[in-house]
């Protein structure tokens, strides 16, 4: 017997998100040699979404071509990606971990009848089902965890596999044959979206670089040094929660627990002293750097690399640095 | 309205994390079960709703053993909650997120009226965040997460809120019922008064009886517990001028951390 797995695709400008061609490439490995992979889309413009699974190397392509889904929650999609997975006789079910993809895992694993794990560094196939790793406890701790009993939905974190990128394969689009969404499911809508402000560079939590600032950049006109250092590394801008609280910067753009959980390549934190509520949201960062006048603050302790001098002579030095090693 | 809010006995913020001795999960021994931040977010939530909302009760449910339940439903009567429910759940599938979200929606079924179920995103512990959305799709009602600024608007007896998401913040509008997933609130949640909280010891906790204690054969099944090495702390860089310190940082980026193009 072959395992079938389905990949749940994310629509993001006209074609797929990142974080579903890293789920495309963990489907593959858990679909093993001779296994089979196969892509799913919902929303009104599902078929030209296709392609993008195509030129990633999943060809066959379930579509749910309705417009009702394009301003729905993503669990509504639950139901059509189940319905979707017994059609195709898919056993398990990857998501990308983003909000999109835990929104929808939940009640995937309802609608599906599986059991679920969010947010997976690491999936494996094994005779009782799937076994999975993921960082608990805000990054202080790894979990393991068997997913058993024949069906399995599990999202894969953001940036902890690489994406698939083909050979591309020719594209087989078929229709789901019923899309039996309840119009009680169906009445949230989206109204509207505000980008992040200064919405230039890659989003915070999708970046494989950010530098944040803090306290330490002391005043809302000396920002720029953080914005500068991002914009030589192509990276994404944080902040601490004394910064955004200060009004200094939006709250969208805080890292921490009461803002975004980001997990890039490399984290830069400028000016910031490491509370655990900070700590929480970019601990499971690869490789972490700081800079702070402070030899004692507590970022030293997470931080693989520190420098403790003044940021404002600092990074300006760095900057440039950057900007002379990268040619720009 | 008849909001629900669903919270989940989680360890302490300063516990000392440490495997069971067969490394399969947390050692629960000595790690007091409070309720935490994402939860206590909802649980505020709930009772800036009852305010807008003339007339909305608020019901707060936990899962797990009463061991564990009773103190997380305690502290959130303490806060303002009306009613509480602890639900036992199938002992079989204690850790297993989707089971508990099954569990719940029977619970919740099972006590009545319920015109918005809030939940906190994710727990503190396991954060799986799987059990709101688990949870709905058994309800049979939507569920919207990573939801921030939730009204109540009367007039049109709508719900309008934000959702906070990679690109920015989204703008929502839904009727009831709704489940939410909540992002930790931006305003820090309220703390109890000493008379509320001699009065929470002697509310009354619903209990809502485990249904089936057999194990399900589909289910997550915690197998290995694991604390990273510590951090070694951080190779600080010795430097003669900002720029001699930039180009040091730069090459160990490039050529030992091999994070830098």
């Amino acid at each position: 017997m072959t395992d079938t797995v389905l990949v749940i695709g994310e629509p993001d400008g006209a074609g797929l998100a990142e974080a579903t061609l890293e789920a495309v490439g963990v489907a593959q490995k858990v679909a093993g040699p001779g296994g089979v992979v196969v892509g799913f889309v919902g929303g009104s413009d599902a078929a030209s979404r296709a392609p993008a699974f195509a030129s990633a190397g999943v060809g066959r392509i379930v579509l749910a071509s309705d417009a009702r889904l394009d301003r729905a929650p993503p669990a509504t999609l639950a139901r059509p990606a189940a319905a979707a997975a017994e059609g195709v006789g898919a056993s398990v079910i990857v998501l990308g971990g983003t909000t999109f993809g835990r929104d929808l895992a939940g009640s995937l694993a309802i609608a599906f009848r599986a059991s679920a794990a969010n947010g997976v560094t690491e999936a494996e196939r094994v005779p009782e089902g799937v076994k999975v790793r993921r960082p608990v406890f805000g990054g202080r701790a790894t979990e393991e965890r068997r997913l058993e009993g024949g069906r399995v939905v599990l999202s894969v974190r953001p940036h902890a596999f690489p994406a698939a990128h083909g050979p591309g394969v020719p594209l087989v689009a078929e229709p789901l044959p019923a899309n039996d969404v309840p119009a009680v499911l169906l009445a949230p809508t989206r109204t509207g979206i505000a980008a992040v402000a200064q919405g230039i560079g890659p989003s915070l939590t999708d970046a494989a670089i950010v530098v944040s600032g803090g306290r330490g950049v002391r005043a809302p006109e000396n920002f720029h040094l953080v914005d500068e250092l991002a914009a030589s590394l192509g990276a994404a801008v944080g902040a601490s929660r004394a910064v955004t609280d200060a009004g200094w910067r939006p709250a969208s753009m805080q890292v921490g627990q009461t803002g975004k959980t980001v997990s890039p390549q490399l984290y830069i934190a400028v000016g910031i002293s490491g509370a655990v509520q900070h700590l929480i949201g970019m601990v499971s960062s690869r490789v972490i750097v700081a800079v702070n006048n402070d030899p004692t603050a507590p970022i030293f302790r997470v931080a693989d690399y520190g420098i403790a001098a003044d940021l404002f002579q600092i990074v300006p030095a760095l900057t440039a640095e950057i900007r002379r090693v990268r040619g720009i | 309205m008849e909001i629900v809010v669903c919270v989940k006995p989680v360890p302490e913020a300063e516990s000392r994390l440490r495997a069971r001795p067969d490394g399969t999960a947390l050692d629960p021994e000595g790690v007091k079960f409070v309720l935490t931040g994402y939860d206590e977010s909802a649980v505020e939530q709930a009772l800036l709703l009852k305010q807008e909302a003339a007339g909305s009760k608020v019901h707060v449910v936990a899962l797990g053993p009463a061991s564990r339940t009773d103190e997380v439903l305690r502290a959130s009567l303490a806060l303002g909650c009306d009613t509480a429910m602890a639900v036992e759940g199938n002992p079989a599938s204690q850790d297993d997120p989707v089971a508990a979200g099954r569990g719940l929606a029977e619970a919740i079924a099972a006590r009545g009226a319920r015109d918005l179920v809030l939940f906190g995103k994710q727990a503190g512990d396991d954060e799986e965040g799987l059990v709101g959305g688990a949870a709905a799709e058994a309800l049979g009602i939507p569920f919207v997460g990573f939801v921030v600024d939730l009204h109540f608007d009367a007039g049109t007896s709508r719900l309008r809120f934000g959702r906070s998401v990679e690109r920015g913040q989204e703008s929502w509008e839904s009727p009831l019922p709704l489940a939410v997933g909540l992002q930790q609130a931006w305003n820090d949640p309220r703390t109890a008064t000493l008379p509320a909280i001699l009065r929470s010891r002697k509310a009354p906790i619903a209990r809502h009886p485990s249904a089936s204690a057999a194990a399900p054969t589909v289910r997550s099944v915690p197998i290995r517990f694991a604390l990273p090495p510590p951090r070694q702390g951080a190779k600080m860089i010795e430097f003669k001028s900002p720029q001699d310190a930039a180009e040091k940082l730069v090459r160990l980026l490039r050529e030992e951390a091999k994070v830098f193009p």
